[in-house]
């Protein structure tokens, strides 16, 4: 059965302000929210109950005050002694501080006696009535002074008249009032312990967690050597222990991980720089080798042409020397792309311009190519990984960009190297890319934080793409 | 929270003005508005009938209502019964003639008409007799046989010109040649002869003088009474108290009460208020029958006394 939807409501409310306000406010509101309610069901409790009590009392009271009188005053009424019956009545009213009246008629119905000094209250007379075989009756009446229990009981069988006493409840209120006020002190003090206990209790009980609060920010910001105390052997006992014991896990775990990650970082350094070693030694054969071997090969291609006069003879050698000096030139080019002598030779800003004119050359796109990284040479593999990033980017621009225009910026910045290659071309969501592609980047950004550099990437399609690389200088190696 | 706690706290304070006294009161008075009684507006000249406290007031109304009851009933007239603690007081009535008719003591009587002469009515007739006696009475397991068996003992008198609880008691410590303050080690009055016989029963008193009458009625109504108490000795005869009137009082009333107590014995309603006084009729009587009394109460000293 689902609750109906103001409860619901109701209970979202209670919680909302539960839950908003801090484990000191709630354990303060749940010590002095109890006090106060059972202070407030005592109190009602206990005035219920004494009233109750007290009222029978009254009744009690009344009852037996009234025949004590009926029988203390039937000689007197009887001899016609009307100055002890009026003795009696005051006797009777000054041992009863309840009693606010009490007065005697005799069987003629006349008032023979009364505690009302001059006069009689108008209406009292009639306002209850016994018969002479009833044992009593009480009627409650209301006076200014508060409630007056009047109870009537018959004297000598009614032969003598009847006594009449009223009882007001004047101290049973007051009684109720001391009783409440007795307990509205006892809860205020009660509320002031509770104060001091609950302040003490949430001192006790945040004060760890506070502290497990704090070491989780410091954690959280990788220092693992912090170690909480424990304060108490109880829940928040544990949760520091189980804090410590995550804290240690933490620590070596991350040792590990920071093991691998300097092994990757080794291996990934050896795989380019074997690379490159093999990329050059590679560059290197082909120039010295295969393209001494081609070269020979047209020279011998053309004094075997200079010796004969057959002219398709001539036409045919031609044709192999044209073919030999393409291949020569191809050859070139992939020596060139798998490892440019200038890098090594010369520099990365040459280096850089040669790359940038095949490129435009080769692919038609304009690119604007500004160079500020002064005479000095830089460490060899600061300046092959930025070639490279360049060179890849470039790739990429080419394959996938559609740019129209393309600018690269390298500089000498702040002691830092940074290279910036933009284009005006389809962009991609730089989030999102797989593939190749994504492979191709990941490359990239391998290469710059192997040299503790780094490599942003902002695009969004149809923007063109920014690559921003910075990588810190080192003194380039003698 | 801040919105929560002075909520309970409303709470609470509204639990310490929590209605107690589920009570619906009947009727409002106004306790201080005060007004002078209304004198009592009477119907019919009432017949005033005074009783002397030979037993108690309370016993008196029980005895003497039938008869009261009755009188009313003939003389078409409101009888009220009126009651003194003494038979003295109940003299002051009878001079004053605040009282139509009176049933006295023996010795009030004497008294009475010595004083302002008192007129005797009737008298009533019990056993055939107009004469009583006074008994001398001792708790049951007493080892008293006679009242010098009683020196140094308490004593209850009953009124202090009773006859037969007074007069005649002082009488015979008298004749042991003392007087009851020195013959007794206390004695009190209880104003009335039945509370005598309490007294007596209940060991307040270890001796008391009762009217026969008196006694012999209380014993018949509650014979416990003779297993409480022992007659120890009695005294001779005396004249009965009487019924008298004032010398005030107009001889036309004076005689159509005379008639109407004679008549009563006639009466079955009549007879049964006279058996509730204990009595078999009113008959007349002469003074001369209260002679011995006089010689009585002349021989004995009695503070208060004629």
């Amino acid at each position: 059965m689902k609750p109906p939807p103001f409860v619901r409501q109701l209970f979202y409310k209670i919680w909302n302000i539960i839950s908003a306000v801090s484990v000191r406010a709630k354990i303060l509101g749940m010590a002095l929210g109890l006090v106060l309610l059972l202070g407030a069901g005592i109190t009602v409790q206990v005035r219920a109950s004494l009233a109750a009590i007290m009222r029978d009392q009254l009744d009690d009271k009344s009852i037996s005050t009234t025949h004590d009188l009926a029988a203390r005053s039937t000689d007197p009424i009887l001899l016609n002694d009307l100055v002890n019956l009026q003795k009696l009545l005051v006797e009777t009213q000054a041992n009863n501080p309840d009693v606010r009246y009490a007065f005697i008629i005799g069987s003629d119905g006349r008032v023979l006696a009364h505690t009302f000094g001059a006069g009689f209250p108008v209406g009292l007379l009639e306002a209850n009535a016994v018969g002479a075989s009833d044992h009593h009756h009480t009627v409650v009446l209301q006076t200014e002074d508060g409630l007056v229990w009047d109870t009537a009981v018959p004297i000598f069988d009614g032969r003598a008249g009847t006594a009449r006493v009223g009882l007001s409840d004047a101290r049973l209120r007051q009684s109720l009032q001391t009783v409440t006020g007795q307990i509205a002190l006892t809860v205020v003090l009660v509320l002031g312990f509770g104060v001091l206990v609950a302040t003490s209790l949430t001192w006790v009980l945040t004060r760890p967690i506070l502290e497990l609060v704090n070491a989780t920010h410091i954690v959280s910001k990788g220092d693992f050597s912090l170690r909480v105390q424990r304060w108490a052997d109880d829940e928040i006992g544990d949760l520091a222990e189980a804090f410590n014991a995550m804290t240690v896990e933490l620590a070596r775990t991350d040792e590990l991980r920071r093991d691998r990650e300097e092994l990757r970082r080794q291996l990934l350094e050896r795989v380019i720089s074997t690379q490159e070693d093999e990329r050059k030694r590679i560059a290197r054969e082909l120039h010295d080798s295969t393209s001494q071997n081609l070269t020979s090969l047209m020279v011998g291609i053309r004094t075997m042409s200079a010796g004969c006069k057959d002219p398709a003879m001539l036409t045919e050698a031609e044709k192999l020397r044209a073919v030999a000096a393409q291949t020569l030139d191809e050859i070139h080019n992939i020596s060139m792309r798998l490892r440019p002598r200038l890098l090594d030779d010369i520099g990365l800003s040459a280096a850089l311009e040669k790359l940038v004119a095949e490129w435009q050359a080769r692919y038609k796109i304009p690119v604007d190519l500004l160079l500020q990284c002064g005479p000095q040479r830089m460490a060899a593999d600061i300046e092959t990984a930025i070639y490279r990033i360049v060179q890849e980017a470039l790739t990429n621009i080419a394959r996938h960009a559609s740019a129209r225009s393309v600018s690269v910026l390298v500089e000498n910045r702040n002691g830092n190297l940074l290279a910036v290659i933009e284009d005006d071309g389809r962009g991609f969501d730089s989030a999102a890319s797989t593939g190749d592609r994504h492979l191709g980047l990941v490359g990239m950004r391998e290469r710059a934080e192997l040299l503790d550099g780094k490599l942003t990437i902002e695009s969004t399609p149809d923007s063109g793409t920014s690559i921003y690389v910075e990588i810190p200088q080192k003194e380039a190696r003698a | 929270m801040k919105r929560i706690l002075p909520f309970l706290f409303l709470i609470w304070a509204a639990s310490a003005c929590s209605p107690v006294l589920r009570v619906e009161p009947e009727t409002y008075v106004d306790l201080d508005n005060l007004q002078s009684l209304p004198t009592p507006s009477q119907d019919g000249i009432p017949l005033r009938v005074a009783v002397a406290a030979v037993i108690s007031p309370k016993g008196t109304v029980e005895s003497y209502s039938a008869l009261m009851d009755y009188l009313g009933e003939k003389t078409g007239r409101p009888v009220e019964l009126v009651q003194r603690r003494t038979y003295l007081e109940v003299n002051d009535l009878v001079e004053r003639g605040e009282v139509d008719m009176a049933f006295v003591c023996t010795s009030a009587y004497i008294a009475g008409r010595d004083d302002f002469g008192m007129q005797l009515l009737v008298a009533p007739q019990v056993n055939g007799e107009t004469v009583y006696r006074s008994y001398l009475i001792v708790p049951i397991d007493s080892p008293a046989r006679d009242m010098a068996d009683l020196k140094d003992k308490v004593f209850a008198f009953t009124d202090p010109i009773s006859l037969t609880g007074r007069a005649y008691p002082t009488y015979l410590v008298e004749q042991l040649g003392s007087t009851p303050e020195s013959f007794f080690s206390r004695t009190f009055f209880t104003y009335s002869h039945d509370e005598a016989i309490y007294a007596v029963a209940n060991h307040l008193a270890d001796g008391a003088a009762v009217d026969s009458l008196v006694y012999d009625f209380a014993v018949s109504r509650d014979p416990s009474l003779a297993q409480k108490t022992r007659i120890v000795h009695t005294s001779p005869s005396f004249g009965i108290p009487p019924v008298v009137v004032s010398p005030e009082v107009r001889p036309q009333i004076a005689a159509e009460l005379q008639a109407l107590l004679l008549e009563m014995s006639n009466d079955p309603a009549g007879r049964t208020a006279l058996q509730s006084i204990g009595i078999d009729r009113f008959v007349l009587i002469e003074d001369n029958m209260y002679d011995s009394v006089r010689s009585l109460l002349g021989s004995v000293a009695l503070p208060g006394m004629p």
